[in-house]
């Protein structure tokens, strides 16, 4: 059991996400940046799925209340146990009484904490996710409050694990973000193509877990923004009659009527979700092929990103 | 363009794919005149999975969709719930009672349902209801909204921005988080709306949030 003494900014419980739930228009939530939660999982012996915790900006402050382990990983947030520094990307064990702190960003914005076991809480539609605008799924549909409960699962010991050094992210400078161009990639003139994928966009703050709202040089549509409504895939970039892009996350609404110039890659789909604002981006073309060939290497890069200590 | 024709070849299509499963598709999102397709790349490479639905494409046949269900709605027309309709009827140069009860007189289909939990993109509005979106969308609009635009109708589910014209309001949850089924209407339902009084709304709001009002629903 672990009780909330403080619940830091906005702090959610996830899981992988909910899936086949979109055509009612529920999205599939879960973590922004998939990667470092998975890590994060299986630092603690977990399965992929468990569900642990997203931290925005900063962490919460804990209380264990029984002896397990832990892991953070994600945004560069300083953890502490019992006041004193302890180790990001490893297992670290906790006692019973341990206060565990996870303090404010300096890189990135999304740090995430998983428990030995996971966090037990009721599956909502197939899943553990938190999806706050629709109040649905994680603890009881909302963000952490001060003194919630949470329960743990029974997790089997696990032995120390720590995530190599060369495969922990740096979240700071340009981010390149890939993306295949479309589904309406023709409503854009040759110049706005060109601005999408030659300038620099600054995340601005805005953002949030349905999107990332971006500003840069203005992209020109060739007819008008509005289309007619249809499906809004993870990644999509969203272009509004101001010419400025939206990247669509995992909250995102599942349709709309605003044109898409491209989708960015699942692989960099977390690098956009660790963009602090003010911090800048720059989209690259790539074809469906080099998508799933990054997704590929993503996959055994993460496989063998953690060794035992 | 939107026909309900051409939502019914969507819908089709969906249909094929869930009954008969293709491998590697994850989820299906239909709209208007589309069909998103979610995969697993690891499963179904690109090319062969396009392959695989074009092949499909001509056995999407509509009739071979299951049979509609029929819902019908509640809905209370004009005054705080309904704030849009003397305006609307206005600009329609129709009297307030004569656009509610052609908007109730009309039978809707459910294009398909997006943008937020349980909220149903709606055809089937009387040519003589048409009206342009509000030039200033509102900030909030309440959820169980009934809203006009364009030929559209549609129910605002949850609180959401929106440039529909209000000009009514059910006391049904579209979007139920707590329920076992939290979303009430689907793709292909025929929508009809039952003209009910201010009192009825307070007194079926009730028993709505006391978990003993179940709306009808049938074979359509």
């Amino acid at each position: 059991m672990i009780r909330v003494v403080e619940p830091g900014p906005l702090t959610t419980v996830q899981d992988l996400g909910r899936r086949g739930y979109l055509r009612q228009g529920i999205p599939e939530s879960g973590p922004i940046d998939r990667a470092a939660f998975v890590l994060a999982n299986r630092l603690v012996g977990n399965p992929d799925d468990a569900a642990g915790l997203e931290c925005t900006l900063a962490g919460p402050r804990l209380e264990i209340l029984a002896p397990g382990a832990l892991a953070a990983t994600g945004a560069e947030m300083p953890l502490s146990v019992n006041d004193r520094p302890a180790p990001r990307w490893r297992t670290v064990a906790v006692r019973a009484g341990d206060i565990v702190s996870l303090g404010l960003a300096r890189r990135g914005i999304r740090g995430y904490l998983a428990f030995a076991g996971g966090l037990d809480l009721p599956l909502v539609l197939g899943s553990r996710a938190t999806y706050l605008r629709g109040q649905l799924g994680g603890y009881n549909g909302r963000a952490l409050r001060r003194g919630d409960a949470l329960r743990l699962g029974a997790g089997r010991p696990a032995p120390a694990r720590v995530v190599r050094a060369g495969s922990i992210p740096r979240y700071d400078g340009e981010a390149a973000i890939r993306v295949v161009l479309g589904p309406q990639a023709d409503r854009f003139t040759p110049a706005g193509i060109a601005t999408f994928l030659e300038g620099a966009y600054e995340m601005l703050p805005q953002s949030d877990r349905m999107g990332a709202r971006l500003l840069g040089p203005r992209i020109a549509h060739a007819r008008g923004h509005d289309i007619v409504s249809d499906g809004i895939p993870l990644g999509g970039v969203q272009v509004v009659g101001d010419g400025q892009p939206i990247v669509l996350l995992a909250d995102r609404q599942s349709t709309g009527g605003y044109t898409k110039i491209a989708t960015a890659c699942s692989v960099d789909v977390g690098r956009i979700g660790q963009l602090r604002p003010g911090a800048r981006l720059r989209f690259q073309e790539i074809t469906v092929e080099s998508a799933h060939a990054l997704l590929r290497e993503a996959r055994a890069a993460l496989d063998a990103a953690i060794q035992e200590e | 363009m939107i026909s309900p024709e051409l939502n019914a070849q969507v819908r089709a299509l969906e249909h094929l794919i869930r009954t008969r499963g293709v491998g590697g598709v994850v989820e299906t999102v239909p709209s208007y005149r589309s069909l998103l397709v979610y995969y697993d790349p690891f499963v179904v490479a690109y090319g062969a999975l396009i392959a695989a639905l074009r092949e499909l494409l001509p056995h999407a046949r509509p009739a071979a969709l299951p049979p509609p269900r029929l819902v019908e709605l509640p809905a209370a027309y004009g005054g705080d719930l309904g704030f849009d309709l003397d305006a609307a009827a206005g600009k329609l140069g129709l009297g307030p009672d004569e656009l509610a009860r052609l908007h109730a007189g009309a039978e809707y289909l459910v294009h398909f349902i997006g943008f937020t939990p349980g909220l149903p993109y709606m055809g089937g509005l009387p040519d003589r209801l048409a009206i342009p979106r509000l030039e200033q969308p509102r900030t909030a609009t309440p959820p169980g909204s009934i809203g006009i635009g364009g030929a559209q109708c549609c129910i605002y589910s949850v609180e959401s921005p929106g440039g529909f014209w209000i000009i009514a309001r059910t006391p049904l949850r579209l979007y139920d988080p707590a329920a076992v089924d939290p979303v009430l209407l689907r793709p292909g339902d025929r929508v009809r709306f039952r003209m009910i009084g201010h009192a009825e709304y307070e007194m079926l709001a009730a028993a709505v949030a006391a978990g003993t009002f179940a709306p009808a629903i049938t074979p359509a």
